[in-house]
């Protein structure tokens, strides 16, 4: 994967106190078209896709939301905590506004936990992007299918990935 | 070898003229002069300079159109229809249009370029929208993560807004955040209390401003507000009203229930149910519990939805409660305000109870 004039512009978007406080990228270092095809690869290694992960999540946020950021217990496995915030975020990509707000997950079968919101769900869903290493809202895939027990993809072909 | 310094010099001469020719260009063609901004078919009317975008020249003049990125074109707020001069419309803006609004004219003022005269249509009430430099008169710490701010006017200036209606507030750059940048909030204070505004702010971790406000912003700084916003606000009937709330979407409705006291509404009941989790995220109480003495008209009815704690308050999660409050509603109008989810539920229960959704008002916080 190239890194294209239109991912630069995307990437300078992630940078801390652009779009939000702490940017997309956390620590890492690399160019954005790297960040997206190693976890691609990821994906590959472990035969599951990242709409699989982005429909888990989401499925995980509605059975958390509307108890007023009470946190409750899911599936008999995961602690669950849905957080409204006023306002929106605009995806990096400029392809829309995402309601602000952030979903806590504690997996108590290993103690990890993911944090996301509805924008991290589109830059996975659309952008196949899962977060720099050392953000917070990073879903690493590798963790995700540990915790989110998915099952192997069907249609192992890379443009299902 | 000549043959060879003949052709660099020829080349080094075309490109300079060249480049001489683009700035003479420049010159004529971008330089766009004095340029008139005609709003609302004559309403008002400003000369700017032209270059710049439509929502900084209007802001120049004073005159804000709603933004949440400040002109980054990532927001797609600052709307306002073009009836002319505004050239076509661009790849950057159509994300943020939907078809009617883009056969209506509408456009994103802070990617429409001001190159020659234009007309433009925005609503009406943002003709009354100020900007303040203010001084934080005072920070109080309600809870662990809301705070209020009392934010004091300029000598001389007031501020005219309806109880409900938001203002936004300006951070300056700070740590990683190299530009100014704003937020909503709404006003909790009285539209009579017009020399100043107080806003209640809610931690968001991470937030750009509200990180600003709870780490960096201090009694006695100054501090750029910009409003009033909103079509949040009491309607003018003599219905029994229901007020909803969760966590910072309390402002709003003290603001409301301050503005009934002000104006001698006292031929309407209200009453306000105020949804926390805990004890340790109510605050305001006293004060509600004082108006409710004082005020037969009203009432107040905090609930905590995970509290089992021995404590005075209404149990369970805020729909529920106003559910087992009432009977059939559909006399009654509600002013709700909190997180999307908390709206949408209240929603559900008030259709439930017979409540017309065009009597339910909120402020979804988006």
């Amino acid at each position: 994967m190239k890194q294209t004039p239109e991912l630069d512009r995307v990437q300078e978007k992630m940078r801390p106190g652009v779009l939000t406080l702490k940017g997309f990228l956390g620590n890492d270092d690399r160019k954005l078209a790297d960040i997206i095809a190693a976890d691609q690869q990821a994906l590959l290694r472990l035969r599951i896709n990242a709409d699989q992960i982005a429909e888990r999540l989401q499925d995980l946020a509605d059975r958390g939301a509307d108890l007023m950021e009470q946190e409750v217990q899911v599936d008999n496995r995961y602690l669950i905590r849905v957080r409204d915030d006023r306002g929106k975020i605009p995806s990096p990509w400029e392809d829309g506004l995402f309601e602000k707000g952030d979903v806590d997950l504690v997996d108590q079968q290993t103690g990890k936990a993911l944090k996301w919101n509805r924008l991290t769900l589109r830059l996975i869903a659309k952008h196949r992007f899962f977060g720099g290493y050392g953000s917070e809202y990073r879903i690493d895939p590798d963790v995700a299918y540990e915790i989110l027990a998915l099952k192997p993809f069907v249609d192992r072909s890379p443009e299902a990935i | 070898m000549t043959p060879i310094i003949t052709a660099v010099l020829v080349l080094s001469a075309l490109s300079g003229i060249l480049t001489l020719l683009l700035l003479v260009a420049e010159f004529f063609f971008a330089n766009y002069g004095e340029c008139t901004i005609d709003v609302n078919k004559g309403d008002k009317t400003y000369k700017v300079e032209g270059g710049a975008s439509l929502l900084t020249s209007l802001a120049s003049q004073k005159l804000f159109l709603p933004s949440g990125c400040g002109g980054r074109g990532s927001c797609g707020t600052c709307k306002c229809r073009v009836l002319d001069g505004g050239g076509p419309l661009l790849p950057t803006e159509t994300p943020y249009l939907n078809d009617e609004e883009q056969k209506s004219d509408v456009r994103l003022a802070c990617q429409v370029k001001v190159r020659s005269d234009i007309k433009i249509e925005v609503p009406e009430e943002l003709l009354s929208i100020k900007e303040f430099e203010t001084v934080i008169e005072s920070i109080t710490d309600f809870t662990h993560d809301i705070k209020g701010l009392r934010f004091k006017l300029p000598e001389g200036e007031t501020i005219k807004f309806k109880a409900g209606q938001f203002a936004n507030l300006f951070s300056k750059p700070y740590e990683d955040v190299k530009e100014e940048t704003s937020r909503a909030y709404s006003i909790s204070s009285s539209p009579s209390d017009n020399k100043a505004i107080e806003l209640v702010v809610r931690y968001v971790p991470n937030g750009m401003v509200t990180t600003y406000v709870f780490k960096h912003l201090k009694q006695g700084d100054k501090a750029r507000l910009i409003g009033p916003f909103g079509e949040f606000f009491l309607r003018d009937t003599s219905r029994e009203i229901v007020c909803i709330a969760g966590g910072s979407g309390l402002a709003p409705i003290r603001s409301i229930v301050l503005d009934m006291i002000d104006r001698g509404i006292s031929n309407r009941k209200a009453t306000f149910f105020f949804g926390a989790v805990s004890q340790r995220d109510l605050y305001y109480v006293e004060e509600f519990k004082a108006i409710e003495k004082e005020h037969p008209w009203f009432r107040f009815v905090p609930a905590l939805s995970k509290d089992d704690s021995d404590h005075p308050y209404e149990k369970g999660i805020i729909t529920d409660v106003v559910a087992r409050n009432y009977g059939d509603m559909k006399d009654l109008e509600a002013y709700l305000c909190g997180s999307p989810g908390m709206i949408d539920a209240c929603c559900k229960v008030l259709s439930s109870k017979g409540m017309p959704a065009d009597r339910i008002y909120y402020d979804k916080f988006s």
